[in-house]
């Protein structure tokens, strides 16, 4: 593959013979300027030649089992909403893993400068005040957390609303929703370990949540915070699913996500 | 909706729709977050009294982000050859390939 230049569309032209409105072709004429500059649309190709070369999947969707040449939903900017929660899981996971180093989940009271704080909040304080880059790698942490929620989110809108759920793709409309819960489960269990106040409350919410579920109430907030009330087992237990459980199954199960998607094909719009 | 009151559609190239779809949802990305950061910066993060709130800078962050949404409505009116608005419509031709 080279980036040679293709034989060139006569954009100018086209928009001149073409019957638009001023503000449609002024419009028009900048973004083919700046197309002409950036070349963004063309190392764009590229990608979507290599997705071809590479790509092994089994059934063939519509437009390439009857060689259409209609694949401009490829370039639908909503259909991206997917690879943008993997790539904000990504950068959680190696962002989270170096605040690793650095974070104790103990609620034993912490450095005596800061008042009744514990030593999950010093860590933190310690992580965002003294350490190099440690502001930005939080901050990056937290970004990285709430863009994931919020792509996750949209992407299940776009793939509802595109009826990319239909047939055959019901087992991963349903490992989907599973990801979905499971990415809530990583926010919340990630929200309470700096233990400050708005931790703690969030926790106490989770409590009564759990106790509010008729027959299992009790056990569950047993298994999940580690007693009725606030404490050391809560934030451990927090910590272990946030760093230990949830990686190990979010992962898996992205990664059946993942490869359904892959055998399956991308849904075209129905 | 009635079919009257639809937008105007441009049916264009398919390498135009390429770079309109591409840089107009780059410039409206970058004009809406370039929004909500002047937004940060007039106000303080939210944190300002509201004497100290800069008004121009208030008036530019609802412009970028105004004007990022106006790019993005604005391009979907611009399709290529064989693309539907909604799946309703019958100028979805059937010879599309």
């Amino acid at each position: 593959m080279s980036i040679e230049r293709k034989d060139e569309h006569d954009h100018e032209a086209w928009i001149q013979e073409k019957d638009l409105t001023a503000v449609e072709s002024t419009f028009l004429t900048v973004l083919v300027w700046l197309d002409r500059r950036l070349r963004i649309v063309d190392y764009l190709e590229l990608l979507e030649t290599l997705y071809y070369r590479v790509n092994l999947q089994m059934p063939k969707s519509h437009t390439e089992q009857y060689n259409l040449d209609n694949k401009f939903w490829y370039w639908y900017p909503l259909y991206s909403l997917g690879f943008f929660s993997t790539l904000a899981y990504v950068v959680a996971a190696i962002s989270g893993a170096l605040l690793g180093f650095y974070y104790s989940p103990s609620a034993a009271a912490g450095a005596a400068d800061i008042e009744g704080a514990t030593v999950a909040y010093s860590t933190v304080a310690a992580i965002m005040t003294e350490l190099n880059f440690g502001f930005f790698l939080r901050s990056l942490h937290r970004w990285a957390a709430q863009v994931m929620t919020a792509a996750v989110f949209l992407h299940m809108l776009r793939v509802y609303f595109t009826g990319a759920y239909k047939e055959p793709r019901e087992v991963n409309w349903l490992v989907g929703i599973v990801l979905l819960s499971l990415t809530m489960v990583f926010g919340y269990t990630g929200y309470l370990l700096p233990w400050d106040q708005l931790a703690y409350w969030a926790g106490q919410i989770g409590v009564e949540m759990s106790l509010s579920i008729p027959f299992i109430g009790e056990w569950v907030a047993q298994l999940l915070f580690g007693g009725f009330s606030l404490g050391q087992a809560t934030l451990q237990r927090m910590y272990l699913l946030h760093v230990f459980l949830l990686p190990f199954v979010v992962t898996t199960v992205i990664a059946i996500h993942l490869g359904l998607v892959w055998m399956q094909g991308i849904a075209e719009p129905h | 909706m009635a079919d009257d009151s639809r937008e105007r559609d441009v049916v264009v190239p398919e390498r135009l729709y390429k770079t309109v779809t591409v840089f107009s949802t780059l410039f409206a990305v970058v004009a809406v977050v370039g929004g909500f950061v002047a937004l940060d910066v007039a106000t303080d993060t939210g944190s300002a009294a509201p004497e100290e709130v800069s008004v121009p800078m208030s008036l530019l962050g609802v412009a970028l982000i105004a004007a990022g949404g106006v790019v993005y409505a604005f391009a979907s009116r611009f399709r290529a050859r064989g693309m539907a608005t909604d799946k309703d419509s019958d100028d979805q031709s059937a010879d599309n390939g």
